[in-house]
């Protein structure tokens, strides 16, 4: 099957959009995951809450919220732009940044759940031979934890894959800039007669799910070999 | 334990009859799917047609969406489309009943830009600057390949000689409304909506119209569905021709050409 320019520009934007989402949540949702998971603190349920709103509000009013604190007049965006010149609104920029913050609830949740799975006596272990808490972390908890970070990070890319609703609202919709495969498939289904186009752009993104999920499962399955020794 | 699972089935059974005569009564209320641009104006005349003493259901949704819908047999009545493309298309396939098929209303397509922006008051003609009056900046339109306001607007533009140069500052939103918000919110130079969406918003300022014959008439098609039995289809349609109807469209910057 031979691609078409459309097509190959939305797959080649889809990637690159995910990818750079991914990226930028990972960092975060790392320390985010860890104080969910060990520390008690005030305002712990308020800020659980915030993190699950993109998970529970429709995408459009997260793509609408997107515009009016990240576009070029919004509270967030107005100064982004004038000191470092950084602009999301009609940019593939702004489609990272929608997608960024539509998967990091999920991306949260799983990497939680193996802070909160593992073994603290390891750790503790760590401690008693003179680690600090630093090299503690990279030498211990994080490669223990290593195959929930790598789901939740699958998990997000796969949601960011299918991104459609904010990224469509906050940055429109621009070939080569912005127009990624689902919002590719939206237009051509809207048109009279883009059916056939719509459905070849379909069957690839099934392809694209289907060789991560399978990725995914393979690094799995290899990460457990490597950590069991 | 057991009076309780009585008195649980007595309630769901007392809750199925009233479904049950509820569904049984909505087979006579007409079900109107109308185009989202239609909104403020349809609302106020079902208001009025309800008081005369008919039972509506409406459905607001993008001319495509709800095109799609009666094509998988949504049980509409009435379609009220936003242009004319996606009527040929039901029409040719035979989801609606020809004869009943006829111009409503009239729309223009207008220029419109954020409230107070320097954007010039430009004239809208041949070989307009539209690119230069943008500064750098993009244009909000509805997508040109399926909304209806952006296939006027890629008419217009052709005819006017300016597409080439306008096509790469657009910024393509999904419908006409999300288009307006971009330019509500500052976040482009100017967009282009029907004049109706341009005016109920007190966001935007209309630089001009784009003349008529730039991108042909922007009419609103009606036509009763083919799987339709409803009689009070009839009388919707006496109803719009009637002044009341009339004046609530015009009151939206509609132009009424229903006969």
């Amino acid at each position: 099957m031979e691609l078409t320019d459309v097509e190959s520009e939305a797959i080649y934007l889809s990637l690159k959009v995910s990818l750079w989402a991914v990226l930028v949540c990972l960092p975060l949702a790392l320390p985010v995951s860890w104080l969910l998971a060990r520390k008690e603190f005030i305002g712990k349920n308020v800020l659980n809450g915030i993190i699950h709103l993109p998970l529970v509000l429709p995408p459009v009013v997260m793509g609408y919220l997107l515009l009016v604190s990240f576009g070029s007049n919004g509270f967030l965006g107005a100064p982004l732009k004038e000191w470092f010149g950084i602009t999301f609104v009609f940019s593939w920029r702004g489609a990272a940044l929608a997608a960024a913050v539509v998967s990091f609830p999920l991306m949260v949740r799983t990497i939680r759940l193996s802070y909160e799975a593992m073994d603290r006596k390891l750790e503790a272990a760590a401690y008693t031979l003179g680690a600090r808490p630093f090299r503690v972390f990279f030498t211990v908890t994080l490669p223990l934890i290593l195959p929930g970070v790598l789901a939740g990070c699958i998990l997000a890319y796969a949601r960011c894959l299918g991104e459609f609703g904010a990224t469509v609202t906050f940055v429109s919709n621009i070939p080569g800039e912005t127009r990624t495969i689902p919002i590719a498939i939206y237009n051509l289904v809207q048109q009279p007669d883009g059916d056939a186009m719509a459905g070849r752009l379909v069957a690839i993104s099934l392809v694209l799910a289907m060789v991560a999920l399978v990725g995914a499962e393979f690094l799995n399955k290899r990460l457990a070999k490597i950590l069991n020794g | 334990m057991r009076s309780f699972i009585t008195a649980l089935n007595k309630g769901i059974l007392a809750l199925a009859i009233v479904a049950g005569t509820a569904g049984a009564a909505r087979a006579d209320v007409l079900t109107i799917f109308s185009a989202v641009s239609t909104t403020n104006a349809m609302k106020e005349i079902i208001a009025a047609y309800k008081e005369s003493g008919g039972e509506v259901r409406v459905s607001f949704g993008a001319t495509s969406t709800l095109a799609k819908q009666i094509e998988n047999g949504a049980p509409a009545d009435i379609f009220l489309s936003a242009d004319n493309k996606w009527m040929d298309r039901l029409e040719k396939a035979g989801f609606i009943k020809s004869e009943t098929r006829v111009p409503v209303v009239a729309n223009s397509l207008s220029l419109v830009k954020p409230k107070g922006s320097d954007f010039p008051m430009i004239k809208i003609e041949k070989g307009m600057k539209l690119k230069d009056a943008l500064k750098g900046k993009r244009m909000a339109v509805g997508d040109t390949d399926h909304t209806a306001v952006g296939l006027y607007f890629k008419d217009a533009a052709k005819y006017l000689g300016i597409w080439e140069e306008v096509e790469p500052t657009l910024a393509m939103a999904p419908s006409v409304r999300a288009g307006l918000t971009m330019v509500e919110r500052g976040e482009v130079g100017a967009g282009i909506v029907f004049k109706t969406s341009g005016l109920v918003s007190d966001k935007v300022e209309i630089i001009g119209d784009f003349p008529q014959e730039s991108h042909g008439p922007i009419t609103y098609p009606i036509a009763v569905v083919k799987s339709s039995a409803n009689p009070a289809a009839a009388k919707f349609y006496a109803f719009l021709r009637t002044a009341p109807a009339k004046a609530a469209f015009a009151k939206y910057g509609f132009t009424p050409i229903m006969e």
